[in-house]
């Protein structure tokens, strides 16, 4: 028995955009009359959109496996592929196991019928067969945490206990193949963490193997330790959460240089200024996005006119209602630069990212010889999602103030 | 443990049934039936007493309009009865087409999010529609005790004709639910077809009235409607009389037809349906 549960070979999908969808009676029918000229005319207004391009990666068995990639990227199409939702346009996948995707909470859910009813609805939908859903039925409605109103139709329930009872008949699924959507984008922060923790169970602790998309790169970083980066339709990167993330958050094309660019224009003979900046990973990626509790460096590149006795930087970051949420100065930390080049660039690392997630701009300054020689504003842009800052895989969901490291006494 | 191995492969080709997998499906397709039985009457004030009050009420207009006022001929048979026999049969039929016709656009939510044989799907509306027909065929069965009425030996026939009832609903309902998909046109076809059936076929009416009038390719054009020869074997298993037409044959062996192909058109159509709806 090979080790490898999921092998997906040059898989492709593709989308036409435009004229052919759910089309109308009429339209096939009046496109047998038409002539060949006017058919190539449609199928220039017809756009192709490939939604996957040519995928290729293997899963081992076991494996916990997170699919990243901005919005539009591909993942939501592989998902639907790999759970057999669609047809491939090009590729082969073999899969190893019996599946079970999720792609929502509580499909098929009725609101007129019970939580009892719905459970073995739900339960049978996701493929369980009866005799399984009823031997599992009291662990569901335990994990649920709804048996008062199991007998109440769920159209009666708040949308905290619909989705509890929708996830708890989800979690007792027993496939060797788990695939998952951002289902744990719903419910409150206590019943997310459940939600993790059992998944935590099923891919650590049963050594399942799981396929798990999210935005949530704490969660992501938590519990996978191989990604799948996936940028229009390709595969970006397939292999350690680490680098898989720093990928994910590289920059593409960031303009918030353009302030600094137009500046070099305007004034030629400063003594000083910022010609660059630049957000960088630990291990060295560029990036325009960071996650709360990972380390980061932000590198300024200068340009002088002489070589520079005394340099001092510092660098606000101000949030989004326009706080300066904190100073890095290298007057304070450390000690002014002495005797740099004329052309260069010093950058500032940060141990532990204390941002909340949000969007951050940042101010530059320069002192040369403890006299300002440049200054301005709005310069940076600085992106922070949610991440694990605790290493304790719990994320807070907090978007005041910054995390400070601590430790708790009795 | 044997291990279950899944190959999904673009390049695959042919169309296969795979009846087996539809098989590991069949709790889906009870708790389907299940619910859209629970869900039918859900809210409303009759409940229940509803499936009792429709054919009530057909049965009743029909008794009037074509029993009293245009005294159609049914022989020795009295007319409600006459009439009821092809009424349990087209209701069954035009409900199950109605109801496995708009199956997968209904089911959408499902179809988009969670793999399972989309077959289930319309499939389940033909044990929904049984309950229906079990009521009206209750109505036929006081009926006839009260008329007095013995039925015929024929009745060994009538499961043959039930089946058939139940092929030639799923044949079309199935055929009306692929294309519905493609072509949303069809939705709009199918209350139309069920007006149109309804007196194409003969309920109301014996069939003989029709066949002895008209000239011979319009009879078989009449048989080419599924539920013709299904309706007058029905009624003939149960209160005898003639021999229903030979032009029957026409009609079993397009429901055949229509069946087989519904499957594989499902089929072909099942492959970009959740790219579709």
């Amino acid at each position: 028995m090979s080790d490898i549960a999921i092998k997906v070979d040059g898989l492709s999908k593709l989308y036409k955009i435009g004229t052919q969808k759910s089309g109308s009676f009429r339209e096939s029918f009046s496109s047998l009359f038409t002539s060949n000229n006017n058919k190539e005319q449609n199928d220039d207004a017809q756009k192709d959109f490939w939604a996957l391009n040519d995928v290729s990666f293997e899963i081992k068995k076991g494996e916990a496996v997170g699919i990243i990639g901005r919005n539009g990227a591909g993942k939501s199409t592989l998902l639907k592929v790999l759970s057999r939702i669609t047809e491939p346009t090009k590729g082969r996948i073999e899969i190893n196991g019996r599946v079970a995707s999720l792609l929502e909470v509580g499909t098929g859910f009725h609101p007129e019928l019970t939580g009892r009813e719905n459970i073995f609805l739900n339960g049978t939908i996701l493929g369980m067969s009866r005799r399984e859903v009823k031997a599992k039925f009291d662990e569901i409605v335990d994990f649920s945490g709804v048996e008062k109103f199991i007998d109440t139709p769920v159209k009666h329930y708040s949308s905290g206990m619909y989705v509890r009872l929708a996830f708890a008949v989800a979690a007792h699924l027993e496939p060797e193949i788990l695939i998952i959507d951002e289902v744990l984008a719903v419910g409150d922060a206590e019943f997310q963490k459940k939600c993790l923790g059992k998944m935590e169970d099923v891919s650590k602790n049963q050594g399942r193997t799981v396929l798990f998309v999210s935005h949530n790169m704490g969660a992501v970083q938590n519990l996978c330790k191989q990604v799948i980066v996936l940028s229009k339709g390709k595969l970006n990167y397939s292999g350690k959460t680490i680098n898989g993330i720093n990928q994910y958050l590289k920059s593409k094309n960031s303009n918030s240089l353009d302030l600094l660019k137009f500046r070099l224009k305007e004034a030629d003979k400063l003594k000083f200024r910022f010609t660059n900046y630049e957000i960088e990973s630990e291990e060295g990626f560029k990036i325009d996005s960071v996650l709360t509790g990972m380390s980061f460096i932000i590198r300024t590149h200068y340009e002088a006119i002489t070589e520079i006795e005394e340099l001092i930087i510092r660098i606000q970051i101000v949030d989004s209602k326009g706080n300066i949420v904190s100073t890095l100065n290298n007057f304070h930390s450390l000690y002014p630069f002495k005797n740099l080049k004329r052309k260069s660039s010093v950058a500032c690392k940060i141990l532990k990212n204390p941002l909340m997630e949000g969007i951050y701009t940042l101010n530059f300054q320069a002192l040369i010889n403890r006299s300002v020689v440049d200054d301005i504003d709005n310069v940076g842009k600085l992106m922070v999602y949610e991440g694990d800052f605790f290493n304790t895989g719990k994320i807070p969901h907090i978007k005041e103030g910054v995390l400070i490291e601590h430790t708790w006494l009795i | 443990m044997k291990q279950a191995q899944t190959i999904i492969d673009a390049n695959r080709k042919g169309l296969t049934l795979n009846v087996k997998e539809l098989f590991a499906y069949k709790d889906l397709f009870y708790i389907l039936a299940y619910r859209d039985y629970r869900v039918r009457y859900a809210q409303t004030f009759l409940g229940f007493a509803w499936a009792f009050i429709q054919p009530l009420a057909t049965l009743l207009i029909f008794t009037i309009v074509f029993g009293k006022a245009a005294k159609v001929d049914t022989g020795d048979i009295p007319y409600p009865i006459f009439a009821l026999c092809g009424m349990s049969a087209w209701s069954y039929f035009a409900f199950v087409m109605n109801q496995s016709g708009n199956s997968i656009i209904g089911a959408q939510g499902m179809v988009k999010k969670i793999y399972f044989p989309r077959l289930v799907i319309p499939l389940s509306k033909a044990v929904v529609g049984l309950i229906d027909f079990i009521i009206t065929f209750m109505f036929l069965i006081i009926l006839l005790v009260i008329y007095g009425i013995v039925p015929s030996s024929n009745i060994i026939f009538l499961p043959f004709f039930i089946l058939m009832g139940v092929i030639s609903a799923l044949a079309v309902g199935i055929w009306l639910s692929a294309l519905t998909i493609r072509y949303r046109d069809f939705q709009h076809i199918i209350p139309f077809m069920t007006q149109l059936g309804l007196y194409a076929t003969p309920i109301a009416y014996p069939a003989k009235l029709l066949i002895g009038s008209l000239p011979e390719w319009a009879n078989a054009l009449y048989f080419m409607n599924p539920m013709a020869g299904v309706v007058e074997g029905f009624r003939w298993s149960i209160i005898g009389g003639e021999m229903p037409s030979e032009y029957s044959i026409i009609s079993f062996s397009l429901t055949i037809l229509l069946f087989i192909s519904s499957l594989f058109y499902f089929k072909k159509v099942e492959k970009v349906m959740a790219d579709l709806v």
